[in-house]
């Protein structure tokens, strides 16, 4: 009987877990996003060059490429799915 | 006692080289510990002391050592350097692409001043002990460029910062709620910009301070009259100011009141016509023996700052 109880009241508390790290990153999730965007852009400002956009003294952009390799990617990223921005938006905000 | 920095800047063909190769073997000779940089990209020092120079500083007398900017050996030398650290932290797939990219870099405007400020901080850098470095500067366009880049540098700097810290608070605030109370590793991008930022309020601060002394060299004609006139707008637009106007190819009796009217300011060195030109170092000894009032110029302006 003890036994089924401590298992229950495991089971009780991996629940409550899981739920509150759901609602964790559910609370995050659009904060998530902005960050994402200022990432981007973040990334434009200093690595145009590689997406032909004009970018900064050309010395900033080599100062800071060999640290930028995550704002590289989501750029590089975003370049790609550019042509449906309007799908990008509504993923985001969990409309179907 | 600090290094005084002279540059000597103006339209091409003025006679920077000429003008910057005197005043060095006269302060030599006085006997100060000096060092002729030559920043212009086509260089000529080579031409007026009649000996090869290169990156590294060769000793012309006992108290004057000479070298000559390459700035292909600095670009080189970078973009080494940055494709050593972007191998490091770039994963092998976007290392591999960035590399196409990266080749297409080096022939990106503006990369040459940026050779010239890395070569002008070396130089500070490793001959603290001199008592003058006198820049022989490239021509108008490049030098202002040159002058111009911390500023402009710094600009974007602050505002990449700008942007970088929003971002990193926003970063705080999702690791907060997600894994409770545990810290985010420190952004190494935003370390990165503010140490440059540090390093080029440094550069800044060296071109606005007492020891640097922006020498104009311009002819007594018109053209270069105009330009002079362009260059001291530009350059105080980035609040640097003309410490003194250098008149070279000076005639005998030649009336200089238009340019003394303009520049009431600065103090004027007036460097005569050598009637057969400045080849050798023995000629340029010989000019300073000749020309002495020229340089008597000079030993009051050095007198009155380091008092």
């Amino acid at each position: 009987m003890l036994q089924v109880l401590q298992w229950l009241k495991r089971q009780i508390v991996e629940a409550f877990k899981i739920s509150d790290e759901v609602m964790r990153s559910k609370a995050v999730e659009t904060v998530e996003h902005e960050v994402a965007e200022l990432d981007n852009i973040f990334g434009i400002l200093v690595l145009g060059a590689f997406i032909g956009i004009p970018s900064p003294p050309i010395h900033i952009t080599m100062e800071l490429l060999p640290l930028m390799d995550k704002e590289f990617d989501i750029m590089l990223d975003k370049v790609l799915t550019a042509h449906d921005p309007l799908g990008h938006l509504f993923s985001v905000l969990g409309i179907d | 006692m600090k290094s005084q920095l002279l540059f000597f800047i103006g339209k091409g063909g003025v006679g920077k080289s000429t003008t910057s190769a005197l005043t060095s073997v006269y302060l030599a000779s006085k006997p100060y510990k000096t060092l002729l940089v030559s920043m212009d990209p086509a260089h000529n020092q080579c031409d007026i002391f009649d000996q090869d120079f290169s990156e590294k500083p060769k000793r012309v007398s006992e108290t004057l050592m000479v070298k000559e900017v390459n700035t292909d050996f600095w670009i080189e030398k970078y973009l080494k350097e940055t494709t050593e650290q972007i191998k490091q932290t770039y994963r092998y797939e976007s290392a591999f692409n960035l590399q196409n990219y990266f080749n297409v870099l080096q022939f990106s405007p503006g990369l040459e001043e940026y050779a010239l400020l890395l070569a002008f901080e070396d130089t500070l850098h490793k001959y603290r002990d001199q008592d003058f470095i006198v820049f022989d500067m490239a021509p108008t366009a490049l030098t202002l460029r040159f002058f111009s880049l911390p500023f402009i540098t710094l600009i974007w700097l602050e505002e990449l910062l700008k942007l970088r810290s929003a971002i990193y608070k926003k970063k705080e605030i999702i690791s907060k709620i997600k894994i409770a109370g545990k810290e985010i590793e420190q952004d190494r991008v935003k370390a990165k910009l503010k140490s440059l930022i540090v390093n080029y309020e440094d550069l800044r601060r060296q071109f606005l301070s007492e020891t640097t002394n922006v020498n104009l060299v311009m002819n007594n004609d018109k053209l270069s009259f105009a330009e002079a006139f362009r260059i001291r707008q530009k350059l105080s637009d980035i609040s640097i100011g003309i410490d003194r106007i250098v008149i070279n190819k000076l005639n005998p009796d030649e009336s200089t009141t238009e340019i003394e009217n303009e520049f009431k300011e600065q103090t004027i060195g007036r460097f005569p016509l050598a009637p057969k030109g400045l080849s050798g170092y023995a000629a340029l000894k010989d000019y300073i023996e000749v020309y002495k009032e020229t340089f008597q110029e000079i030993s009051g302006n050095i007198e009155y700052r380091n008092r």
